[in-house]
């Protein structure tokens, strides 16, 4: 028995060290096995993870049936609301859900601004001590088709004298253009520095600073135009983008009314993060367009009489006459608790000629501090500083205006602001208060600037 | 002079040169982009070298609130993949998506992966309204904070990388189970710490930890925000120092960028921790991964629940 035992144990040795040796004789036996091995792992893991794929395809599916009956069990049952918990069941996420309410609408959203004002100002003229409806934004945005988008944003105003709607914004855009150019075609607010870009209820203050107000208009300067954008490449890895717009020529205080004759209008743009809580964006705009002095001629009056009459021709004596150029900065300084800084000031300044306005170099510029220091509360100023377009000289307007704003939740707010002006010359100044409520139902979804 | 000119050529043409490398190197791998920095990490542990990841969204700031910058529409546009939780979590992610213009994303999006899918939801809404607050259309979208959905996210990344990347789809499903097997045993070490504390009453800051609270069978018994996305209000904090009074609550849980002030006011007159646990892998710093970060939340949860207190 013992003898067979023996037997036994030399040919098992036998047995295993026979790999062993073949292993050890074959110096590249060795790493392919580990290889193979390695590779059988691989592919156990692969199907191990087929495996968990099907089970979660599964489970997926199961989740949909039991969601569906539960659905029905409901629809039966006609309860048409149920307290949020109650519906906490296995869920995927349902396309259909959207597409059953939504089907193909554009997503819609409405805003609000109701807008308070007491100012010294004695002249009886919209705004001045009246509290009104300054501006309600319908918006509607959605798909096209895969390749393109529009967006569209109605304004409908409560003026005293003439209730009207406006189209603010309505610009189809088109993606995936040859070198990766991006166009905008429609109506749309300029790419001219950062204030510009924003709707009324976007902005920190009750007001548009005062150079974009005097130089592009109260509510900045929206046009009809092209639009084409795209990304520099550069080596140092920085977002550089560029864009190029054609506007009609007849907007904005600093241009002629010949819609015939465009605005040419470049914006550059990059960005810098200079630390993880903090970052800088740095912009250059520049617009050329018309001047067109009015002229004064002599017209029959139906009588005979010729008498005079001041009119602006088609076509302008200063062509691209009025050179704007500006600069802006902002700067967000990101704090713990969701508590933040930011600073964001813009300059800009013209080239033209004094035909149409008595100053040949106006320029303006802000400056806007603001520290978001809970969930419900920040506070900033912004100082204004304009050498306007009417008012010859060095002579400047000067504004002070501190603000305060209450953040009910992320629909509404509440703004209240106050103005001190000094207007150019010195001789007059105004103070001002603004009480300003922004609400908001439905999509709304701010566009990447 | 001469010189001077030579070093300065010489120093231009080596920077392009290595920018050159740079891209050579850089279009070999996946250019993958996550709107979160969790969601960059298990990427990487799917892809491993087959990719390269990056992040948009910073782990210091709220998901929701987060106003993507020029830098990241330069990453979207660049992008071969983009990785997102899906719902409405990321509320700018459609902006973004728009301003970048990446052909790859938008229309049919098939280069994009949503990681929601299969992930069972909890809180649908039946009806939409916002006098219920910021509430969630298609549920709440706070899944991540279960590390049991974390196995499900790698797998949709790896079926998602596989899809654009067939010749390493093995590697990447091979990886995510990997992954998985590692999750399964933490999640077997943290439900075994937490065993103690079932049933253990906690308040949230906002309705984000709801899956967290599920898995470890934790009860929520009212949170800081009247409703989701909503500012606390006296009255509100009345009616909860209360509750928390009544059913003896121990833990208040916030995440980093939600303000200490009012959770303090309760801890103050209630006695409760105020404990700080996070969904974001790099906040706090030590959470260099996914696993660290539920590690580290758990740990401080254990030991704000051991604590011995409360007025």
């Amino acid at each position: 028995m013992r003898r067979h035992l023996w037997i036994y144990s030399l040919l098992l040795s036998f047995l295993c060290l026979g790999p062993i040796r073949t292993v050890l004789a074959d110096p590249s036996g060795g790493p392919n096995l580990v290889q193979e091995m390695a590779d059988i792992k691989r592919m156990v893991a692969a199907m191990e993870s087929n495996m968990e794929v099907l089970k979660s395809t599964v489970r997926a599916q199961n989740e949909i049936i039991e969601r569906q009956n539960y659905r029905i069990e409901v629809f039966e049952k006609k309860q048409t609301s149920l307290p949020i918990q109650a519906a906490a069941m296995p869920q995927t996420p349902p396309p259909a859900k959207t597409l059953m309410q939504g089907g193909f609408n554009p997503d819609i959203g409405v805003v609000g601004t109701t807008q308070g004002k007491l100012t010294q100002n004695k002249a009886d003229v919209d705004g001045n001590n009246t509290i009104a409806l300054k501006e309600l934004e319908v918006n509607f945005a959605g798909a096209v088709d895969p390749y393109s988008r529009l967006d569209a944003t109605l304004a409908l105003n409560d003026n005293l004298e003439d209730q009207n709607i406006d189209i603010e914004e309505a610009y189809y855009t088109r993606w995936g253009l040859p070198l990766g150019f991006t166009t905008q075609l429609g109506k749309f607010r300029a790419m001219i520095g950062k204030e510009n870009l924003m709707h009324g209820h976007q902005l920190q203050t009750a007001d548009y600073p005062l150079v974009i107000q005097n130089f592009f208009g109260e509510e900045g300067l929206s046009s009809s135009g092209a639009r084409l954008k795209n990304d520099i490449p550069n080596p140092w890895d920085l977002p550089l983008e560029l864009t190029g717009e054609i506007l009609r020529g007849n907007n904005g205080e600093s241009f002629s009314g010949i819609s015939r004759r465009p605005i040419f209008n470049t914006h550059l743009k990059s960005f810098f993060e200079p630390s993880q809580d903090t970052n800088l964006e740095l912009g250059w705009t520049t617009l050329f367009g018309d001047e067109n002095p009015p002229r004064t001629i002599l017209v029959d009056d139906g009588t005979g009489v010729m008498v005079e009459e001041e009119y602006t021709p088609a076509e302008g004596q200063d062509r691209y006459g009025v050179k704007v150029f500006g600069g802006d900065a902002t700067f967000n300084w990101f704090l713990p608790e969701g508590k933040r800084v930011m600073s964001q000031s813009e300059i800009y300044f013209q080239n033209r000629t004094d035909r149409v306005y008595d100053n040949n170099a106006p320029w303006g510029f802000y400056s806007l501090v603001e520290y978001r220091f809970s969930p419900k509360f920040s506070t900033g100023a912004r100082f204004d500083y304009l050498n306007p377009l009417d008012v010859a000289g060095r002579q400047g307007t000067t504004s002070i205006s501190p603000y305060f704003i209450f953040w009910q939740s992320e629909f509404a707010d509440v703004k209240l602001q106050y103005s001190h002006t000094v207007y150019a010359g010195g001789e007059k100044t105004d103070n001002a208060a603004f009480f300003v409520v922004d609400f908001m139902i439905g999509a709304h979804k701010h566009v990447v600037q | 002079m001469m010189a001077k000119k030579t070093l300065i050529l010489s120093l231009v043409v080596s920077s392009f040169a290595l920018l050159f490398c740079q891209a050579l190197f850089a279009a070999s791998k996946l250019n993958v982009v996550a709107t979160t920095t969790t969601l960059a990490n298990i990427a990487s542990e799917i892809g491993q070298d087959k990719i390269r990841v990056g992040s948009i969204a910073s782990p210091k700031q709220n998901i929701h609130h987060y106003a993507p910058t020029p830098k990241d529409v330069l990453k979207v546009k660049r992008a071969d993949v983009l990785i997102h939780e899906g719902l409405d979590l990321e509320a700018w992610r459609e902006p973004l998506l728009a301003a970048a213009g990446n052909m790859r994303f938008l229309g049919e999006g098939k280069d994009s992966i949503d990681v929601s899918l299969g992930v069972p939801l909890l809180e649908i809404p039946t009806s939409l309204s916002r006098s219920e607050g910021d509430i969630h259309a298609f549920g709440n979208p706070h899944y991540i904070g279960d590390p049991e959905n974390a196995k499900i996210i790698a797998l949709n990344i790896a079926e998602g990388l596989a899809k654009v990347d067939p010749e390493n789809a093995d590697f990447f499903r091979g990886n995510a189970t990997v992954f998985n097997k590692k999750m399964d045993a933490k999640i077997k070490d943290w439900e075994a710490r937490m065993a103690g504390f079932q049933g253990a009453p906690v308040v949230t800051y906002h309705r984000s930890w709801s899956y967290f609270v599920k898995r470890f069978n934790l009860s929520v018994i009212g949170e800081v925000e009247p409703k989701p996305g909503i500012p606390p209000t006296a009255k509100h904090l009345a009616g909860l120092i209360q509750k928390i009074r009544d059913k003896k609550a121990k833990v208040i849980i916030k995440e980093p960028f939600e303000e200490t002030r009012t959770p303090k006011k309760i801890a103050d007159e209630t006695g409760v921790q105020v404990v700080t646990l996070s969904q974001s892998v790099g906040e706090p710093k030590e959470s260099k991964d996914y696993i660290s970060l539920m590690e580290q939340n758990i740990s401080s949860l254990e030991a704000a629940l051991k604590h011995e207190g409360g007025k």
